[in-house]
């Protein structure tokens, strides 16, 4: 028995919010992916398995639909509705990501099945949140994130801001909403109701401006994009290094807290013929406030950062990493996909999970539990499900509906 | 929590959560639970000062104690105690505050809760139901579990970084510590779990949260891409596997930009109606999502030679009336006149004991019936010593006398 083995999930959401159903199934929930006849929108998201696109196997899906269990249903139509309503009697909790307003146009809004479950847990996930004067505007993984704040603060200063390549917005949303439906869960225990939890994906992904966001009502100065460092006044900070092989991502920085790590690695510098002792006995600590009041002149911090980079280029990713593990430095590769999947770190705590699927005939790795929990260790029970794989472990032997029924769906294409 | 700051209503008021956890990974997670009504009593050094007390943005632009806006945010709501934990005296108090609680929580380096005998196998013998979190960058055990630093080293390491920015050149990076947005989702869905297993089983249990290993399933469909195809990706700048045009276009002011999304062919032909250029639309090269892909150049020229003639703001709402998906690129100011951010709570602004209005951002969230609430502004350093100390543990005032005396508290 896992942690939330007793409890049903029906899910609804659609491209978007895929993540939030798969984390609850992970901690052990029973989570049915209902999707339209035919399948998901989902799956038509690349890269596909071999590079063959077919539903079945988009790596998309695959990624966020693992722990779940995969029905059909048209929910478009009233026999559809119908059976999803009978669904919702037994259901925990339901997750949905379309359009606000879409589902209770169609009478399954969360009024209207907290009616039939009144402990149901309904969660929302939308680009802007379920109202407000945004609620309806179109939407997609670049528009949440320059709403959002984050996207303003990443790329190089002499071209536009620039995301990550790998869409970030509805995981953070999702993962987001994955808090507010236990938290509302907690709650139900005392006083057996339910509730909507409405998730803004452009609120979520606001966390990834460090608090930044909060520079303006602060009265403090807005940061700049800087290569992944960054910039205030004159100063550029970068976080990432050149080194032989590569980059790294390195924290150079001053102040009481981080001032030590900046010593320590002037020291190590200067031992190794990298700079004298003059540069390396400067007042780290104090060093950002010098530069800022002008006492230590910008040119100079340029001149370090060079010999510093002159010290990072020499070396390759994985000498710069064992002297961070050894002598303490804030320093990491930037490593590839590759370097990741192969890492012995990861390697040696067992990380990547073998999931099979024996429809192709393939065991594939996937990330690994996101969290080790020493009673209820999460366990990767099923692959994301094909289109429609258990329509009739569902309809048939839970809400039990009789063969001829089963046949009749199918064949009207509700199912 | 004080009388004034309780609140039944709250989720979970009947949460207690001791909290050992720094900088931004490990307070922000028990900042989402603060905010549902757990009460949060966090231990910080006199000593050894909590590095996100140092960092920007700053209250008035001024760095002092308290004036961290990092600072604020992640720990609005709870309580704070200065505890020595290195002063022999500080133990019994850990351990009354341990049999208080429900939930421990910590983010120190694997091992510094082991040398202080807060580990959770010393921990569970004085409360055998006890649920402990660890998060650290790397997880508690391996060859770079004793490695210190930041989430933009977690990031890095675990592929973010080289899947930012231009083809062409170095990687962009993102801006700050990544990983440290994405973890405390994981670690505050782990504790209430966790918390809800106890409930049902009476036992409690270790979570060993690795920021790095959580963070990489925001990375899943390039993970399995490998994985299975044997593929590395790398970095698109702001092109996408599916949609085009996708890009950031300038504006007509200096350095201000807006996202521009075209989803479909539909997409593309109201793009072309609300720029006035049906000529675009009629364009063969551009009549198909694989067309605008290969000619996403020419494309983004003239986009841009639109785009640059208006205000984001107003390139933004012209798009969205014809719903295609379009947003100026927002920076702080921006987002803090945001109506819809303001129609959201996104932005609260509580009273802080000695500096005044201090702004954080709303709960994320929002429970219909029983809403999450900030209840106060984060606490100085040691601003709970006295009720936690008399009013949670019960200390009379003259056991209080012999800490302070004994150089414990901060």
């Amino acid at each position: 028995m896992s942690m939330l083995t007793p409890y049903r999930v029906l899910d609804l959401t659609t491209e978007r919010g895929l993540l939030c159903g798969q984390l609850l199934g992970d901690m052990g929930a029973d989570v049915v992916k209902v999707e339209p006849p035919g399948g998901s929108s989902a799956r038509s998201i690349g890269p596909f398995y071999n590079d063959m696109p077919h539903p079945d196997r988009s790596l998309y899906w695959w990624a966020y639909n693992r722990n779940k269990r995969g029905i059909t249903l048209d929910i478009e139509r009233e026999e559809g509705r119908e059976l999803l309503r009978r669904l919702v009697e037994r259901t925990d909790f339901l997750i949905e990501s379309f359009n606000p307003g879409y589902l209770a146009e169609r009478g399954l809004g969360f009024d209207e099945l907290s009616r039939i479950n009144p402990a149901l847990i309904y969660v929302s996930i939308t680009p802007f949140g379920q109202d407000g004067p945004k609620a309806s505007y179109a939407d997609s993984d670049l528009i949440i994130l320059a709403a959002g704040g984050p996207l303003v603060l990443a790329g190089d200063e002499d071209r536009p801001p620039v995301r990550l390549s790998i869409p970030q917005a509805y995981l953070h949303a999702s993962a987001d909403a994955a808090v507010g439906a236990l938290a509302a869960h907690h709650e139900r225990v005392r006083s057996s109701l339910g509730q909507q939890v409405d998730v803004s994906a452009v609120q979520s992904v606001a966390i990834a401006t460090q608090s930044y966001i909060l520079a303006a009502p602060l009265g403090s100065a807005e940061a700049r994009r800087m290569s992944g460092g960054v910039k205030f006044g004159g100063l550029d900070i970068p976080l990432v290094w050149p080194a032989k092989d590569g980059y790294i991502a390195m924290t150079f920085l001053f102040g009481t807290a981080l001032g030590v790590f900046t010593r320590k690695l002037m020291h190590y510098l200067c031992e190794n013929g990298f700079c004298d002792e003059a540069t390396r006995d400067k007042d780290w600590i104090a060093y950002g406030e010098m530069l800022f009041n002008g006492s230590e002149p910008l040119s100079e911090f340029e001149r370090i950062k060079s010999l510093v980079a002159d010290f990072t280029r020499v070396h390759t990713k994985a000498e710069l990493l064992q002297l961070a593990v050894e002598r303490g430095f804030l320093m990491t590769p930037v490593s590839t996909v590759a370097e990741v999947v192969e890492s012995p770190q990861l390697a040696s705590r067992d990380y990547f999970q073998t999931v099979e699927h024996p429809e192709l005939g393939a065991s594939i790795r996937y990330p690994g539990p996101f969290a080790k929990f020493s009673a209820t260790p999460i366990q990767y029970r099923r692959r994301a499900p094909t289109v429609g794989e258990h329509n009739r472990e569902v309809y048939r032997d839970e809400i039990m509906l009789s063969d001829r029924e089963f046949a009749e769906l199918a064949q009207k294409r509700i199912i | 929590m004080p009388d004034h700051l309780r609140d039944e209503s709250l989720p979970l008021s009947d949460v207690k959560i001791l909290d050992f956890m720094w900088v931004m990974a490990g307070p922000a997670s028990t900042r989402m639970l603060a905010d549902y009504g757990a009460t949060v009593v966090r231990i910080e050094s006199p000593t050894r000062i909590d590095t996100a007390r140092t960092l920007q943005p700053y209250h008035n632009g001024q760095l002092g104690p308290d004036s961290s806006g990092l600072f604020a945010n992640c720990n609005a709501g709870k309580l704070g105690i200065a505890l020595d934990l290195g002063n022999p005296a500080a133990r019994t108090v850990v351990h009354d505050l341990v049999r208080w609680a429900d939930v421990v929580t910590e983010s120190f380096s694997p091992k510094a809760m082991r040398n202080w005998g807060f580990d959770y196998e010393n921990l569970r013998k004085i409360k055998p139901d006890l649920i402990m979190l660890s998060t650290c960058l790397m997880g508690q055990t391996g060859p770079l579990a004793k490695i210190a630093g930041f989430g933009n080293m977690a990031a890095a390491i675990s592929g973010f970084h080289n899947l930012t920015g231009w083809p062409d050149r170095a990687p962009a990076g993102l801006f700050g510590a990544y990983t440290d947005y994405i973890a405390p989702r994981f670690s505050a869905m782990s504790i209430l779990a966790a918390l809800e297993y106890r409930r049902r089983t009476g036992e409690g249990q270790y979570i060993d949260h690795s920021q790095g290993e959580c963070a990489i399933h925001f990375l899943g469909p390039a993970i399995l891409d490998y994985t299975a195809n044997g593929r590395v990706d790398g970095r698109h700048g702001n092109a996408d596997a599916v949609f085009a045009p996708h890009g950031v276009y300038p504006a007509a002011s200096d350095d201000c930009w807006v996202a521009i999304v075209c989803r479909d062919d539909e997409d593309w032909r109201r793009l072309c109606t609300a720029m006035k250029q049906e000529t675009l639309a009629h364009d063969s090269r551009y009549a198909s999502t694989a067309g605008r892909r290969e000619h996403r150049e020419a494309l983004d020229a003239a986009i841009s030679d639109w785009s640059r003639t208006l205000d984001a703001g107003d390139v933004q709402s012209i798009l969205q009336s014809h719903g295609v998906p379009a947003h100026q690129v927002q920076n702080s100011s921006e987002a803090y006149r945001d109506p819809q951010f303001a129609h959201r709570g996104h932005f609260i602004a509580l009273e802080h004991p000695t500096l005044g209005k201090f702004t954080v951002e709303g709960p994320r969230a929002k429970l219909s019936r029983t809403p999450a609430k900030v209840r106060r502004a984060a606490p100085t350093l040691g601003q709970d010593n006295q009720y936690v100390l008399e009013t949670l543990l019960g200390y009379g005032e003259e056991r209080i006398t012999e800490l302070a005396a004994a150089g414990v508290l901060g």
